[in-house]
């Protein structure tokens, strides 16, 4: 009689297989998508998961988007050539339909012809560039492009979409260096208490960060969220602190000034962990480096018990954190400068951070930050009061110590312009206390720079002075390069960045789009790439100043777009290759282990995504469109050996298994992933189950245990007998200085800011003043710009490729700052502006139009547009009609840090248009 | 495992949600709703000014009520309650009046009245998964009915098992949304119950079997809803307040007006009749102009209905619906008049036939009260005014009619009693608009009643003197002043009732902030050297 369930199958009559969901950092997630009649037509969680999935097998709201993902009618329905050869927004492109086997001919021509000319061109750059979306996302998606690019040979991967000013670039870099963090998070489970400035977790933390944290907030973790706006994660915490933008380093460096300088740190932290686990014994020269035995060159500590300076890793030593005596060694400082020193006072590092933070106290911070120096005091020991300092936990049969406080940063506050200063507060804070790398503490959750990156704990290596090894580029003048690898010079201009898969993306990848524009001086000519590809990124909407971006897409010579639909990147295109989507693809993925942002599991092994249902669109699975390119370029045989090597996430032959593909025949997309399955299968039951593609199709997953205890490194480098490189900087200090010699030594002297930042241990500059004076660098007056924009994390959009998707902006639109910039009431009322009112946004270089939402959670210094839009070409999304910080940063050297991130900030005026129509303006 | 007879519901735990709108969006997939239905979604909340400040995300949707306003009001039957506690829909019976969406306090129901889609033109999936038999017709959250009928079949236990658990429930990244038998006291729903809940808009009585958590841990309790009922409308859009319905248009109003006006008319027509003020032939117009308004104020609701071809099931449900009673009412009233018209004798049915009238504008009346939806309509003066303003129009229209047609006599009589009828219509709005925030009129609503007031009190008032003095005139206007107060209370006060919370987590900044904690812990050393009091322990 109901009618509520006509129609419906029962839930186990149904047809559900099994795929993945990587559209943000967060995932994997695993997913059944229903299939009826050759359609796909529903999403759920995978709940065969639960117990296994940390999230148990829970998929958030972008997954549920696939299925209209799918069926979008506006996608590129079938391989598209340009025929007008004027390329930029004013330009229509003039798409003409083509098959697949032309299209392919195109670029497997193009690519030939340049072949021919050599992989690098002229200034030294690859000729071929591609660019993908953030985060290694799309590497999920793209079978074996990864197998295809290796084939080729040198590939520029640094032409960023936002790179550096939209990740985490400060704590990537500096988070590897210290303990493996690429990406750092609280080991939530057990976490009582987290400071968390502007990291917007509940938002960007995927599935799993959002269990785990609602998890532990029904158990008690308060935290306590300081952030200019009451962010969907502020709402969460227990008390939100509206900091002043772009101020965290000056209210963390306090906090750490109330515990060594108003407390007693010898009552308070510690010690143990201090005098053991860290260099703050470490006995430092009057030139800021550490004081080494003339003899070993071994960093010195000063040995209580016999009284005397000794190695740090002298078996008996009892290393003093304060009050040694007078010393002799000798200090290394940059490019072999060396310093004897005889018997001089004794100063250990530890000694130099009370010294460093003495002039940040919490009333000094309260100026600056706009919090009282009360509320800053009160956290601090709220902060040590959380810290358990002597308790221990058992996990796994093993006892570990118990610090269950944490400091977490977000995006604006963890890149560009102090970044150094927050990333290195932060984790100083937690090994004040000894929460590094320990249950209920801070936590690295993967690495992408070091090697090996399966494993975090296996990276732990030996390096110099009794620290991990990390690959930092040199910066010594024989091994110094001098050529940039790529147009973005991560190699040559940030040591921090090292030299993995991973370091192009981690250099300052605006720079390509930046140098374009203005040839630096005494630098390879900024030559564009003969072939650009593009991939699941759109960096004409996700760039800093995303207009200009766009200019200079358009100036390139060559672009291949893989096409989803029509966007504001491939509008330039030359060629628009439509390829299979999430649900009509064929890949197997490395799920569990530890992961971004929280990911941490106690399983790991494979994934499978599959089709679901039948093509509505002539489009080609990746993989196939690899093969096809390496085949007609000339390049089959290179391309299956990558595959065998590992290109496609495994490797096909090992000592124990060979499942190689035949290297001289055109492997199809199932015999690639095929060999995939049984190699993969094999290894995750060490050779007990090898299985084929099939199984995977019909079980999704398979996994194996991988232990809890894994996740906390204290006692990997304990057992190793290295320390964590905190608080002291010597290594990066002296980066900077070589890397200051060479750079003047080539005649470069646009990078004199950066190289300011490379110091031992970080100073406080008045960071909201670079953004001021960059106002008047480009010839404006600041009083025009009387507030800050900043911008967070759309969950519903992010990374997602789905602005094109109506239904998830029907929900997106419940979240609030989903349908324009977000002011204060008061604000607003200053300046005329009631609620759905048009306002102008206008930024020292930029302007972007939306509708005013007032809220109370922000200040009334700041503004706030969430996401990133203004979309021009996208169907759907072009009608949103969203303001867009993007389209007012300033790409500019002056607001680039040393690692070459930026933060998304800038100062702008708001008004309420004199236009209160609906329709689209063209930019200014 | 449920009990024997299980009582189902939920409860959401504020302290979890995080707004994500994974229920919102996995709702849609499980029950292939069309485009802007939400039968589940998450509100961003935010409450108090900077720099004291929270926010918070409410899950909203169907609350299952224990005493469901929707049920009784549905003149169809469609809309009943099952013994397991689901309200549910029968999409086959629903005509689509709108009634129960009114009706209910919690904006969970949707009438969408032509097939919509994503994309303008239905994608394979779309018309794959397409439910006609919704257009037209109220829907809402069935708690995924179909999904607990099955674990029946199966064995399994809606709340234990994904599979026959509510998709929201199932989805729910953050585990905020817990469903389960109330009935079973080891349910974990029954368990989580038994922490700090409230439920929304609790005044009501309707007994929501949703129950929400807000309690922070280390926090010592909620901070109370001090806004909900605050004189000042904030700047900002407040997704806790309602808006006005749309259910119920002008199409809808014109039953209240020439329905009430009608009978009203009819009521003082038949007075008149009886003690002679009226000739027969002059009688006899008069009884069919009264029904000629009725019967046009019900086409108009003809036209508004979803399902025409199925209006007459809205005779199914006299027990409780006062919509289905009118329909009763008028089964006898226009028999009765078309009996009254042939002959001069049979004009003596004019009693019945006042009587009749009577009833109709009183069902009239308790057709708008009861609709709980809608904080204005259910205040208490609201019967009486409807019935006042019905004689006043009724008496006013007479005075009007007396002009026009010849052998209808006035009478200083019908002129008391249209003043007096137009002077309780002032007094009981005024006892509705002072009273206001007493019946807990949300303050858009309230702000709406006190611009009405502007111009209805001084209309009607001038509109009263001038019928005693110039009574035809008057009348008409105390008629025209009556429909356009009932036009503005249906269309314009008509703010859907809101959500008001008797509670809410306590957290945000400034007074807001839960309290800081300093103790826990561990070291005595330590603790003397922090040098604090100790707080509130967790």
């Amino acid at each position: 009689m109901s009618a509520s369930g006509r129609g419906y199958k029962p839930q186990n009559q149904r047809i559900k297989k099994p795929v993945y969901c990587y559209q943000c950092v967060a995932g994997p997630d695993l997913l059944r998508v229903e299939e009826e009649d050759g359609i796909a037509t529903r999403v759920e969680s995978n709940y065969t998961l639960e117990g296994k999935h940390p999230a148990d097998g829970r998929v958030c709201v972008k997954a549920y988007g696939l299925i209209q993902k799918t069926y979008n009618p506006n996608r590129v329905q079938q391989p598209m050539k340009r025929t007008n050869p004027n390329k930029g927004r004013e330009h229509d492109p003039g798409w003409q339909a083509i098959s697949w086997d032309e299209a392919l001919d195109i670029v497997a021509g193009k690519l030939r012809e340049v072949r021919e000319k050599g992989l690098r061109d002229e200034a030294g750059y690859p000729r071929v560039a591609a660019s993908f979306g953030g985060g290694g996302t799309p590497t999920q998606y793209m079978g074996t492009f990864p197998a295809f690019l290796s084939a080729w040979g040198a590939v520029d991967l640094g032409f960023g979409a936002g790179q550096g000013v939209k990740c985490y670039h400060s704590e990537h870099l500096y988070g590897e260096l210290w303990h493996r963090a690429f990406i750092v998070s609280p080991d939530v489970p057990r976490c009582k208490f987290v400071i968390n400035c502007g990291s917007n977790v509940e938002a960007s933390g995927g599935v799993v960060g959002v269990w785990r944290e609602a998890d532990a907030r029904a158990h008690g973790l308060r935290r306590v969220q300081v952030e200019p706006h009451l962010s969907v994660t502020g709402a969460l915490a227990g008390e939100w602190v509206p900091i002043r933008p772009k101020t965290d380093a000056a209210f963390l460096f306090a906090l750490i000034h109330h515990i060594l300088i108003e407390r007693d740190p010898e009552q308070v932290c510690d010690v143990a962990y201090l005098r053991e686990m860290t260099n703050s014994p470490y006995l430092v020269g009057p030139n800021g480096f550490f004081l080494r035995d003339t003899a070993s060159h071994e960093p010195l500590v000063w040995d209580a018990k016999t009284g005397k300076a000794v190695a740090y890793n002298t078996g008996r030593a009892q290393p003093a954190l304060t009050g040694a005596g007078k010393v002799s060694g000798v200090e290394k400082g940059p490019d072999g400068q060396d310093w004897v020193h005889t018997d001089i006072p004794g100063v250990t590092a530890f000694e130099k951070l009370i010294e460093h933070v003495r002039e940040y106290s919490p009333d000094w911070a309260a100026e600056k930050t706009g919090i009282t120096a009360e509320t800053i005091r009160r956290i601090a020991d709220e902060y040590l009061a959380h810290a358990s300092i002597g308790e221990t936990i058992e996990i796994g049969g093993q006892t570990f110590p118990y610090r269950p406080v944490a400091v977490m940063l977000g995006k604006g506050v963890n890149n560009g312009w102090g970044g150094y200063q927050t990333t290195w507060a932060r984790t100083v804070l937690a090994v004040l206390v000894g929460a590094l790398e320990v249950p209920g503490g801070v936590l690295g959750t993967n690495v992408k720079l070091v090697r090996p990156a399966h494993y975090r704990a296996d990276s732990v290596r030996h390096g110099e002075d009794g620290f991990m090894h990390f690959p930092f580029n040199e910066t010594s003048r024989n091994g110094w390069q001098p050529k940039p690898k790529i147009r973005n010079a991560y190699n040559t201009l940030v040591p921090l960045a090292a030299d993995s898969p991973w370091s192009p993306a981690l250099g300052p990848a605006h720079l390509p789009w930046l140098f374009q524009k203005e040839q630096p001086e005494n630098w390879p000519t900024a030559t564009k790439p003969d072939i650009w590809f593009c991939y699941r990124t759109n960096p004409s909407i996700s760039s800093w100043n995303a207009p200009e971006v766009s200019e200079r897409i358009a100036e390139f010579p060559f672009t291949v777009a893989f096409a989803y639909t029509q966007d504001e990147t491939n509008y330039m295109a030359d060629i628009l290759l439509p390829e299979a989507t999430d649900l009509e693809s064929l890949q197997l993925i490395r799920v569990g282990n530890t992961k971004m942002m929280q990911a941490f599991w106690k399983k790991e092994g494979w994934g499978i995504r599959q089709p679901v249902g039948e093509k509505t669109v002539d489009c080609m699975d990746m993989t196939e469109i690899s093969t096809q390119l390496a085949k007609r370029a000339g390049l089959l045989k290179e391309y299956v050996a990558a595959i065998n090597r590992g290109s496609a996430g495994i490797k096909l032959k090992t000592e124990d298994y060979d499942f190689t593909l035949p290297a001289d025949a055109t492997p199809t997309v199932e015999e690639i992933w095929g060999q995939v399955a049984k190699a993969a299968s094999h290894e995750v039951s060490d050779g007990a189950e090898v299985h084929d593609l099939e199984w995977f199709k019909s079980e999704g997953y398979m996994l194996r245990e991988f232990a809890e205890t894994s996740w906390f490194l204290a006692q990997t480098l304990r057992e190793k007998g290295l320390r964590f490189e905190l608080p002291y900087q010597e290594r990066v200090y002296r980066h900077g200085r070589q890397l200051a010699n060479r750079l003047h030594e080539a005649g470069v002297n646009w990078w004199e800011n950066q190289l300011e930042e490379y110091e031992p241990m970080p100073s406080y500059i008045s960071f909201p003043d670079i953004w001021i004076d960059h106002i008047r660098e480009v010839g404006k007056n600041p009083e025009d710009f009387p507030l800050w924009a900043l911008t967070a994390r759309s969950m519903q959009y992010a990374w997602g490729a789905n602005v094109g998707l109506p239904m998830i902006r029907e929900v997106a639109n419940n979240v609030a700052g989903h349908r324009g910039v977000i002011l204060n009431p008061e604000t607003a009322a200053k300046s005329g502006i009631a609620e759905g009112d048009w306002v102008l946004i206008t930024s020292p270089t930029g302007v972007t139009r939306g509708r005013a939402v007032l809220r109370n959670g922000i200040r009334p210094d700041t503004i706030l547009m969430i996401g990133q839009f203004d979309h021009w070409a996208t169907p759907v999304a072009k009608d949103f009609n969203l303001p867009s910080l993007n389209s007012l940063t300033a790409l500019s050297l002056s607001l680039t840090d040393s690692t070459g991130s930026g933060s998304d900030i800038t100062r702008v005026r708001v008004e309420r248009d004199a236009d209160q129509s609906g329709k689209r303006k063209k930019r200014a | 495992m449920t009990s024997e007879n299980p009582r189902y519901g939920m409860v959401v735990d504020v302290n979890r949600c995080v707004g994500c709108q994974t229920c919102t969006i996995s709702c849609k997939h499980a029950n292939d709703t069309a485009p802007d239905i939400q039968w589940r979604s998450v509100l961003d909340v935010e409450q108090g000014e900077f720099p004291d400040v929270s926010r918070f995300f409410l899950v909203v949707g169907c609350q299952h009520c224990a005493e469901p306003p929707c049920v009784p009001v549905c003149p169809t039957g469609a809309t009943f309650q099952r013994d397991d506690g689901l309200v549910v829909m029968d999409y086959d019976t629903c005509i689509g009046c709108g009634y129960c969406a009114v009706a209910c306090p919690y904006q969970a129901r949707t009438i969408a009245h032509e097939a919509e889609f994503y994309y303008g033109r239905p994608t394979v999936q779309e018309t794959h998964a397409a439910h006609p038999e919704r257009i037209g017709v109220a829907q809402k959250c069935t708690f995924c009915i179909d999904r607990i009928d099955e674990a029946k079949d199966r064995g399994l236990t809606p709340g234990v098992d994904s599979e026959v658990t509510p998709a929201c429930a199932a989805s729910c990244i953050a585990q905020a949304i817990t469903f389960g038998d109330f009935n079973d006291s080891d349910s974990r729903v029954s368990q989580l119950a038994k922490g700090h809940t409230f439920q929304i808009n609790d005044f009501l009585k309707t007994d929501p079997q949703i129950k929400y958590l807000y309690d922070v841990p280390g926090s010592i309790e909620g901070l109370p809803d001090t806004d909900a009922h605050a004189d000042d409308i904030a700047p900002g859009s407040d997704p806790l307040a309602g808006g006005v319905q749309t259910f119920w248009d002008m199409r809808a109003a014109m039953n209240f007006i020439l329905g009430g006006m009608g009978s009203g008319f009819l009521l003082i027509a038949s007075a008149a009749i009886l003690s002679g003020l009226a000739t027969p032939p002059a009688g006899k117009a008069l009884l069919f102009a009264g029904a000629t308004l009725i019967a046009l104020g019900l086409f108009f609701v003809f036209l508004k209905i979803g399902r025409k071809g199925r209006f007459l099931n809205a005779i199914r449900r006299p027990q409780t619906s006062w919509m289905t009673r009118e329909i009763y009412v008028v089964a006898v009233m226009f028999p009765l008049i078309g009996l009254a018209l042939p002959t001069d004798a049979s004009l003596s049915l004019a009693a019945l036939i006042g009587i009749a009238a009577a009833a109709f504008l009183y069902c009239q009346a308790r057709i708008l009260h009861a609709a709980k939806g809608i904080p204005v309509w259910r205040a208490s003066p609201v019967p009486l005014l409807l019935v006042a303003t019905g004689l006043a129009e009724g008496a006013g229209l007479y005075l009007f009619a007396s002009v026009l047609v010849p052998g209808a006599a006035s009478a200083t009589w019908i002129i008391v009693a249209g003043v007096a009828a137009g002077m309780v219509t002032l007094g009981t709005w005024l006892w509705l608009v002072r009273g206001a925030k007493t019946f807990r009129i949300p303050p858009k609503a309230r702000q709406s009643l006190a611009l009405a007031t502007r111009v209805y009190v001084p209309a009607m008032i001038a509109a009263a003197a001038l019928m005693a003095v110039w009574p035809p005139l008057g009348g008409l206007l105390v008629a025209v002043s009556g429909a356009a107060i009932k036009a503005w209370l249906i269309t314009r006060a008509a703010h859907q009732q809101g959500f008001v919370l008797p509670a809410m987590p306590r957290r945000g900044s400034g007074r807001r902030a839960s309290p800081s904690r300093l103790n826990g812990i561990q070291r005595d050393k330590a603790m003397s050297a922090v040098g604090v009091d100790p707080l509130e322990t967790v």
